[in-house]
This record gives structure tokens, C-alpha cells and sequence, in this order.
């Protein structure tokens, strides 16, 4: 299990780099720094690694020493101003020895166990690359045969979708977290609509806005319209998603961890 | 000359101070709202009806206040002695409840974002910040008085919530779940901003509760149960009634067996010791971050034929509970909608999780009733409990296995969230009626019921909307260009009733057409 956890913790680690300079300003200039950033971490885990990881693990929560991830020099260290004395000059009263790194060799240990505690401290609803790193194989728990009869036989998939037409290459085209949630249900779709006006006209295309009010649309050729509800005689709203939320309230998570195994198979 | 200098000395003389009069907290009347639910029962309703079911539909806009700022209102102004006072993230506005035109702003950098409002003492207001500070400034010029930190921001600690004074106690909390603090709420001198008490979301080791949580480790120590949402008062009790997050690390059971007291509780304490009298614990052991924070409110009614003082809340995890406010005791468990995360009823009312809905590392799918921190509202004359609900199909991801998990150790997809209006029979549970929202995405708003016979929120297309409470019937709507994230309140000065409803950066004031 400690060993699954670590996995995953350089799996997401390595993401978080990335993802941690996504606010930074494009250009030449930020994606050298961003390389350079990704590479004083990685340093910093070897050192980390090598030195460090006997007293306080090798993901920086601790163990035969403090768990760095919820020290406070750790937390209110700028650029090594706390941590680099703890780091040279030991803390003999506690038991630990000093470590002669010079100040690069410093900044990478500080780069890597602040790399850390931003990989602790993500929200599960921040934006970004990293919780949609879970890798496929985690999420493939099922079995592709069973996931396969689902599809050809309770779920009604193939009724709409086939391996070789629309999901054709499926699993190259969306992480595996977006797949999972996809194939549950592919947000975005919005209803077909067919509008009859008291004028007498009818319509059809993509259901806008329906809100008790107003009933608006997009034509076939993109045009946009919209009208009172007064004006409206009969709505007809056909929800594309219909048997995606009917399947909803029917999978088990067997079917659903059988169906993505069996559709991480369509590469 | 001299005499009418005079004259108007003594008139100037004689202008009261626009202070807070500490009666006002017990009786608000219909000139103000002076705390963040309008008045201590957090029912969310006013005895105004000079707008109503037969004049609603000329309901036009009085004026606008545009803060002119990238923030957006999820705040609840406050309105004492004709002055609102609004808030954004590190902003105060003062603005005359008249005219919508500001009086003076205070502003005060820091990072972070999220405020729901200040709260007045006398002549001061007391607000939270994003960098976890508690600030007094003066209501007369918005010039600081005290500021005190309350968490560590280099441990994600924040706090965004209006504080809640009784008395002479300021009642405040901080928040943050990313790096497993412990929860807590504060009691603070208005004067001085000095501690009074404060009492912990997470007992002691060896104290009741501490046996709701493993031996073996120091979990407990920092359990979170951050309570980030004003609470509610009842005078005769003496009792204040707070709802407590979600506990830490977040979305992983097996780093802390036990039912994890008092995270994703409702607590009652004495707002002079901070000392807890009942809880009552709506989401056991949570790991799917619900907290239950959301308004419990109070209000007294026949209750099967018996006069009972009661406690209502719906909460994160979907639940409608009515409880008796003296003691804690389910008098009502039931559901919001759609939820298969529980198994039952315990004998204390409370739901019994199901272990398989629990995040797992391939994900589980879980259907959930679920409601966010936008006010629920109670009508006394309709006996109906309003809430915005959504049936969420979630899929839960354990990212962090194991005893050792820190922080946020799961996660969450919404696959997705079909949005209601409930309205809830108090004595029953079940639903009276429920309105489906027109829109899929959108924010949650919060909810006002009038004596006018009249509910006010924002459905999920972003109209502004009046409805019959007692059919959910839409009576008046307009779209106001953003959803409202906060929610509508009521006053009246000069004999003019006036509806706020502030939306992302500007504040609506709605009202008859002047005569």
C-alpha cells in the first residue's frame, strides 16, 4: 500500500512541476525556467533520496524524523532561509546530523520538498493536469471481456457507438479520469429542440436557452433565435444524452470499471 | 445669524451616532438587517409585504451599486440605520441603502479569494480575509481599528466567513482543508480582538468524542471540522448553533476509523464558554468532503400537535434533519433526493455510510442529494423549508491509500448535477414541491421568503426570480447579466421596500415603482 502511495506521489509530483508553472508568462524565457525549475526538483528528490529520505521518507511526511510536509520551517521557508541552517548546521538536540551541501545543492533539496508540499496542499477541484493523472492501469480494475458484453449487451452502447466508427482510437484521446467520467456521461451535448410557433412555422436545431421565459435555439446553419414562451406553441425537447442518464441509475461500479478497462483497449 | 448657527448646532448636536443598538441584534425590525441571515434564527425570512404576490410583476430596479472590481459578491450586505455595508474578498463598501451611492471603501490587499460579509458591533465591523485575518474597522469612516490572525496561510489556512456577535463575543472561524488543520471557533473581544474562548472541532485525547477517532495515531490532533459558514442564536437557550466541515485527511477512511467527532456535526455551545452542550452528526466518518455547514436554522412550531423549538438543516451529504434545538434529537431524518452513499438510520437519526461508496482507487460512483453554503430559507406562513438542491452523480477517486494520507487524499469528478427547488414539509420531511431547473451548470443561490407571500432567489438559467412559495409558480424574473452566488435580502426605509440581490460585481436594489 506505501508502495502504491509513493508511486503515485512521483507520478503526481512530476505533474504538479508542470502544472505549477502554467501561470507563468509564455515564451522562451518561462519555458527554460520552467525546465530549470523541473530540474532542481529532480535533483533535489535524488539528493532527497539519498541523504534525506532514511529519517523523513522518501516523500518528505516523515518517519524516524519530522514529517516536512507539516513542518513550519519547511511551510515559511523563502529560497532556503530557514531550511538551508537546518539543512548545513544539523539540529544536534533533536539527533540530526549536518549535511555539508553547498548552497545549490540547498536549493535543490528546498526546490524539491516545496515541490512536495504543493503536491499536498492541491485541492482535489484545482485546476490543472494533475488529478486527471490518474494512470489507466489504476482505473482499469475490470476485465475487457465483461466490459465488452456491457457494451454489446446490457449497457445498449453499441446501439449508438462502435469500436471501430466513433470510438475508434477513444483511449488516445482523453485522459484516462476524462475517459471514465466521459463514458459515464459526455457533458456538453446540448438537446435538440423542434419549436412550433403560434405563427404556425416550425424549427429545429440546438436548444439554447429554455428557461420558463424564453425558448432560443441554433439552427443547422449556426443562426441564433429566440422567443417569448407565448409565442411558442409546442417545444419538443430530445436529450441525445437520454440513455447515458439512463444507465446512470443503473451501473454498478463492476460495470463501470469493466466498461472503461474494455474501452482503454481502443487505442 | 449666530441664532441659526445655533439652531443647527443643536440639530447637528442632536443626529444620533448610525451605531448598531445592541437590541437591534434581538429585534431587527424591517429598517434593517444587521446580520448575515438578517436576524439570529437564520430563517431567512421578513415580515415586509408591501411587495407581494399582487404588485411583484412591476418590480423595477431602484438602483445599481457597481463596485468596479474583478471580485464578485458572495457576500450578504448588511443594512443599519440606512447604510449597507457590502463586502469582496479584503474590500468593504459602504453605500447609502437609499441611493446606492457609496460612502467610503476600505481596502487591504492580501491573496486569496471569498467573503461572505461583516458583522457589526456598535459602531465597528468585524470582517475575515482571505490571509486568515480578522479585522476591525470603524462603520463611521472604514478606518481600522484592530487586526488579529487567526491561521497560518503558509498552511493553506484562510477564512471568509461574516462572524457572528452575541453580545459582546465575536464569534469567528478560519478555514482550509488542504493540510490537515484542526478546526476551531474563536470568541473574540469587539474591542480589543483579544481570545474570550475558543472551543475545538476535535476533542482531546481521553475527552468524549476522542474514541471516535484511532488510538494509534495523532490524526485527531488535526482532524479539521473547519467551520466556515455563520451560525445562528437562540436568546432563551443561550445556545448558538454552529455546523462543522468535513474532516482531514480529506476523502480517505482508513487513516481515521471512527465516526471522526465533531467534523460534519451540528453543534450547540454557550457563546459565553465556547462549551459544547448537543451535537448531532450529520455525515459519520465523512469521505466524500460534506461538510455540514450549512445554516441550521431555528424556529418554533407545533411539531405533531406539540409546540417544540425546533432546528432545521440540509447539508452537503443531502440530508434534511429537524432536530429539538434544547437537546439534539432527530425529530425528522429524510433525504433531498436522489442518494445511495447510505444504508439507514441509526438510533440517534443519523445515516448509516455504506463502505462501498466510500472513494476508491479505480473510483466509485456515488448518487447525492447535495446542497452548497447558499441560504435554505424557512416561511412560517407557508411551514415549508426552501433549499436549492442538486442530484450529483460523483465519481470518488482515493489518490492517497493508507494510514499515512495528508491533506487531500481523494478526488472528485461530477459526472453530473441536476438542479432543483425543493420545498420541504418541516413535520414530514417529504417534499411539497420541487421545481427543476431550467439550466444544467450555474451557481447555487441562496433563498428569501417575504410575508408578501413571496420567495426570491436565482434559478440556474441566472434569472433573478419571485415565486408562490406555496406552489413554486414563477410571479416575476429578470435575467441581470451574471448568476447571483450570494443571496437576496429585504429592508424598508421611508416606507419603501427595497429587494438586494448582489450579482458578481454589482448590487440590484429592487422596488415598487416610486410614487
Amino acid at each position: 500500500m506505501k508502495k502504491l502511495s509513493l508511486m503515485l506521489l512521483v507520478i503526481f509530483a512530476a505533474a504538479l512541476v508542470v502544472r505549477a508553472q502554467d501561470d507563468a508568462p509564455q515564451g522562451a524565457a518561462a519555458a527554460s525556467q520552467k525546465q530549470a525549475q523541473a530540474e532542481a526538483v529532480e535533483r533535489g528528490r535524488k539528493q532527497f533520496v539519498g541523504t534525506c529520505a532514511a529519517c523523513h521518507g522518501e516523500d518528505a511526511t516523515g518517519g524516524r524524523g519530522p514529517d516536512l510536509i507539516r513542518s513550519s520551517i519547511a511551510r515559511h521557508d523563502k529560497g532556503g532561509d530557514l531550511l538551508g541552517p537546518v539543512i548545513t548546521g544539523g539540529r544536534p538536540d533533536r539527533g540530526m546530523p549536518n549535511f555539508p551541501f553547498n548552497d545549490s545543492q540547498v536549493g535543490d533539496l528546498v526546490a524539491f520538498i516545496k515541490a512536495q508540499i504543493a503536491l499536498f496542499d492541491l485541492h482535489t477541484r484545482t485546476p490543472g493536469a494533475y488529478p486527471n493523472d490518474i494512470p489507466a492501469e489504476r482505473l482499469a480494475s475490470g476485465s475487457v471481456e465483461a466490459g465488452k458484453a456491457y457494451f454489446y449487451g446490457a449497457g445498449g452502447c453499441a446501439k449508438c457507438h462502435s469500436p471501430t466508427g466513433d470510438l475508434a482510437g477513444v483511449a488516445g484521446k482523453y485522459t484516462p479520469v476524462d475517459l471514465q467520467t466521459r463514458l459515464l456521461y459526455p457533458a456538453g451535448k446540448l438537446p435538440n429542440a423542434t419549436v412550433k410557433l403560434t405563427s404556425g412555422e416550425t424549427l429545429t436545431g440546438v436548444l439554447q436557452l429554455n428557461d420558463g421565459s424564453y425558448v432560443a435555439i441554433k439552427d443547422k446553419d449556426g443562426w441564433y433565435h429566440s422567443w417569448p414562451r407565448g409565442a411558442v406553441k409546442d417545444l419538443k425537447v430530445e436529450d441525445p444524452l437520454a440513455a447515458h442518464v439512463e444507465l446512470l441509475h443503473k451501473y454498478t461500479n463492476a460495470d463501470m470499471h469493466n466498461l472503461f478497462t474494455y474501452l482503454v483497449t481502443l487505442k | 445669524m449666530k441664532k441659526l448657527a445655533l439652531i443647527l448646532l443643536a440639530f447637528a448636536a442632536s443626529l444620533p451616532a448610525q451605531e448598531l443598538d445592541s437590541h437591534k441584534l434581538l429585534n431587527p425590525g424591517t429598517d434593517s438587517w444587521p446580520t448575515f441571515n438578517g436576524d439570529y434564527s437564520g430563517r431567512r425570512y421578513s415580515t415586509l409585504a408591501q411587495i407581494n404576490q399582487t404588485n411583484v410583476g412591476s418590480l423595477t430596479l431602484a438602483w445599481a451599486f457597481q463596485s468596479r472590481s474583478q471580485g464578485s459578491f458572495t457576500s450578504m450586505p448588511l443594512v443599519v440605520n440606512g447604510i449597507m455595508y457590502a463586502t469582496l474578498p479584503d474590500q468593504v463598501f459602504a453605500i447609502d441603502a437609499r441611493t446606492g451611492r457609496q460612502i467610503w471603501h476600505f481596502q487591504r490587499p492580501s491573496q486569496g479569494g471569498g467573503n461572505r460579509g461583516v458583522a457589526m458591533y456598535k459602531d465597528r465591523l468585524i470582517f475575515t480575509t482571505p490571509d486568515a485575518h480578522v479585522i476591525c474597522i470603524s462603520a463611521r469612516d472604514g478606518k481600522q481599528i484592530w487586526q488579529i490572525q487567526i491561521a497560518d496561510p503558509a498552511f493553506k489556512g484562510f477564512a471568509s466567513m461574516a462572524p457572528l456577535v452575541i453580545r459582546d463575543h465575536v464569534l469567528v472561524a478560519g478555514s482550509g482543508d488542504a493540510a490537515d488543520l484542526p478546526g476551531f471557533l474563536l470568541s473574540l473581544d469587539p474591542m480589543t480582538g483579544q481570545t474570550q474562548w475558543r472551543w475545538d472541532s476535535e476533542p482531546k485525547p481521553g475527552e468524549p468524542g476522542s474514541e471516535t477517532w484511532p488510538q494509534d495515531s495523532d490524526v485527531m490532533s488535526r482532524g479539521g471540522g473547519m467551520l466556515w459558514l455563520t451560525g445562528t442564536y437562540d436568546p432563551e437557550l443561550n445556545l448558538t448553533y454552529w455546523g462543522t466541515g468535513n474532516p482531514h485527511p480529506v476523502e480517505n477512511s482508513e487513516a481515521r476509523p471512527g465516526a471522526n467527532l465533531y467534523t460534519c456535526s451540528i453543534v450547540a455551545l454557550n457563546p459565553d464558554t465556547g462549551k459544547l452542550v448537543w451535537y448531532f452528526q450529520p455525515s459519520p466518518h465523512d469521505t466524500h468532503d460534506w461538510d455540514t455547514n450549512m445554516t441550521p436554522v431555528l424556529f418554533d412550531a407545533n411539531f405533531k400537535g406539540k409546540p417544540r423549538k425546533l432546528l432545521a438543516q440540509a447539508g452537503k451529504e443531502g440530508l434534511f434533519f429537524v432536530l429539538d434545538r434544547t437537546n439534539g434529537k432527530a425529530l425528522v431524518s429524510a433525504p433531498l433526493g436522489d442518494s445511495d452513499w447510505y444504508s439507514g438510520w441509526d438510533e440517534r437519526g443519523q445515516p448509516i455510510p455504506r463502505k462501498e461508496a466510500e472513494p476508491q482507487p479505480d473510483g466509485a460512483l456515488v448518487h447525492s442529494a447535495i446542497t452548497l453554503w447558499n441560504a435554505p430559507s424557512f416561511d412560517p406562513q407557508t411551514g415549508l423549508f426552501y433549499v436549492n438542491e442538486r442530484d450529483w452523480i460523483n465519481v470518488y477517486y482515493l489518490t492517497i491509500p493508507g494510514k499515512k494520507a495528508q491533506g487531500w487524499a481523494g478526488r472528485d469528478f461530477t459526472v453530473v448535477g441536476k438542479p432543483f427547488l425543493k420545498a420541504l414539509d418541516y413535520q414530514t420531511g417529504k417534499i411539497k414541491w420541487s421545481k427543476e431547473g431550467t439550466g444544467r451548470g450555474g451557481g447555487s443561490s441562496g433563498i428569501l421568503t417575504t410575508a408578501g407571500h413571496l420567495l426570491f432567489t436565482a434559478d440556474t438559467s441566472g434569472n433573478l426570480v419571485a415565486l408562490d412559495p406555496a406552489t413554486g409558480k414563477t410571479l416575476w424574473h429578470t435575467y441581470p447579466g451574471a448568476a447571483m452566488g450570494s443571496a437576496p435580502m429585504t429592508y424598508e426605509l421611508d416606507g419603501r421596500q427595497y429587494v438586494v440581490t448582489p450579482v458578481e460585481g454589482v448590487i440590484y436594489a429592487w422596488a415598487l415603482p416610486a410614487r
